[in-house]
């Protein structure tokens, strides 16, 4: 695995364990697909939940996120989150 | 910017009067009449952060949340007033009571200290912060969503103006509304000078207060809410008691998930909640399922999930030791409920189940501090340490003990002390 392949895979992971926990379900990220709803059957991701999601982030991730982020975009998937956050960190999604 | 915030609210902890004192009541009292005084001046701020928002392009259901209107005031002066009516009774020792020798001892209420209020969005929530907890003496420090800043500023700006006017000290209530995460990550590292922590917000804000700080953390997780329908119940009336447990507030923490009914009785559950015509999404056990309703069928994965909306699940039990077991692997310890007529079933389920609240038939929306005659309340806290259910006024006071000797001495067994 290159190392830009390990930091995708990495942010991918940290996107899915939060949106599990932001859900509150019990799910390991390898349990997620990439193309899972963000609001479906499965995940509930709460838009108010930002500063928790951004905090737990960039703590995973050890970087600085934009304060907006989250704001001003439309996210259908899990794969629409990891890749504005693949973005902010400088990969190419 | 945190130095001088924690200077002040230092300061302000040390030298603010007892809990009982009437500069408290005269602060809920001042309260109400600054929010009453400037409520055009907090909508005009709060316009100014629903522009914004709307500018970001946050989604109306958000903005929905974020924004205020001439209905808000009412509800917080009621909570004012309900608050201050609260005071005598909840700051008062506790009785003394004989002790070794001539002493008497009893407990003398006070505050915690600086409270740290994190949280998001909703605007009321910073007027119940700065309310209550400095009702009974506290210091606060209220961080809200970076989306609601204006309004924020402003509503701090009132509650600073009531603490003056009441004669509280400077720095009683402080209102961070810089957006910068780094002024949250450094006050959850000051546990010398914030004495206890209060999330309120989505799980993984309250999660990361949790695991991030070492500061004491009053939490409210979320709740993994169940049913047991015991075989003795009536099924009608234990559709009913579900269908208001789920539908008053869908996404509550206090609302229900998961039906664990009976195998004796689970269909004539089913039957009843479809008889009452409710809408919601009922997901049930493959057992259960009913040819030509608009069911779903339960998965796995859905044991142990909140669902954040109108669904509600409905398991067979084979009776109430496989209950509790459910409720024990799958619950968050928020609020659990059985339907039974066998007080000797009731018994057992209270016995072995642990939660913050256990209703024995009734709807699991009774656990709620002004529904359960408590008063006002800030949260709901699942921890075990050092409040659990409403944390109401009384769980933001600790308590000295006074010990008067009368002239006591422990004599011989003075050495002994430690």
């Amino acid at each position: 695995m290159t190392p830009t392949q390990a930091r995708r895979a990495e942010v991918n992971d940290a996107v899915k364990r939060i949106v599990a926990l932001e859900s509150r379900l019990s799910l390991a990220p390898h349990e997620i697909p990439d193309a899972e709803p963000l609001n479906g059957d499965l995940l509930k991701v709460n838009s108010l939940g930002f500063l928790g999601m951004l905090v737990r982030l960039e703590d995973e991730l050890d970087v600085t996120l934009p304060d907006d982020l989250f704001t001003g975009r439309t996210f259908h998937t899990v794969a629409d989150l990891t890749g504005v956050v693949l973005l902010a960190v400088g990969e190419q999604p | 910017m945190v130095t001088e915030i924690l200077a002040a609210t230092s300061a302000a902890r040390d030298t603010a009067p007892a809990p009982g004192d009437e500069r408290y009541d005269s602060y809920c009292t001042e309260l109400a009449r600054q929010l009453t005084a400037n409520w055009d001046a907090v909508l005009a701020a709060n316009a100014e952060d629903i522009a914004l928002a709307r500018q970001r392009g946050l989604g109306e259901p958000l903005i929905d949340r974020l924004q205020l209107g001439y209905q808000h005031l009412a509800p917080l002066l009621e909570l004012a007033e309900q608050t201050r009516k609260a005071l005598p009774a909840v700051t008062a020792s506790s009785p003394g009571t004989p002790a070794f020798g001539q002493s008497v001892v009893r407990r003398k209420p006070k505050p915690l200290g600086v409270l740290l209020m994190i949280y998001e969005a909703r605007p009321t929530v910073t007027v119940e912060g700065a309310l209550l907890a400095v009702a009974v003496g506290n210091a606060v420090i209220l961080r809200g969503g970076s989306e609601i800043a204006a309004t924020n500023a402003k509503l701090g700006e009132l509650a600073a103006n009531a603490a003056r006017a009441a004669g509280l000290p400077e720095g009683m209530v402080s209102v961070l509304t810089d957006g910068d995460r780094r002024l949250v990550r450094e006050l959850l590292k000051r546990h010398d000078a914030i004495d206890a922590l209060i999330p309120r917000g989505s799980a993984s804000l309250i999660d990361y207060c949790r695991t991030a700080s070492t500061i004491p953390v009053i939490a409210s997780g979320g709740g993994v809410n169940h049913l047991y329908v015991d075989s003795s119940a009536d099924p009608a009336v234990a559709a009913r008691i579900a269908v208001d447990s789920k539908l008053t507030e869908p996404t509550a923490c206090n609302t229900l998930e998961m039906v664990l009914a009976h195998q004796d009785i689970a269909a004539q559950v089913v039957t009843e909640l479809l008889a009452l015509g409710e809408e919601f999404e009922l997901r049930l056990d493959p057992a259960l399922l009913v040819p030509g309703e608009q069911v779903s069928e339960l998965s796995a994965r859905d044991d142990g999930r909140e669902f954040l909306d109108r669904s509600l699940g409905v398991r067979p039990v084979a009776d109430l030791a496989q209950a509790t077991a459910h409720i024990r692997q799958h619950g968050s310890k928020h609020t659990e409920g059985i339907v039974s007529e066998d007080p000797l079933v009731v018994q057992e389920f209270l016995d072995t189940v642990d939660a913050a609240a256990l209703v024995v038939n009734g709807s699991l929306r009774l656990h709620d501090g002004p529904t359960m005659g408590l008063g006002p309340e800030i949260s709901i806290s699942t921890g075990r340490l050092h409040t659990r259910g409403p944390v109401d006024l009384s769980a933001l006071l600790t308590y000295s003990w006074v010990i008067e000797g009368h002239g006591t001495v422990r004599g011989k067994e003075r050495g002994s002390a430690s």
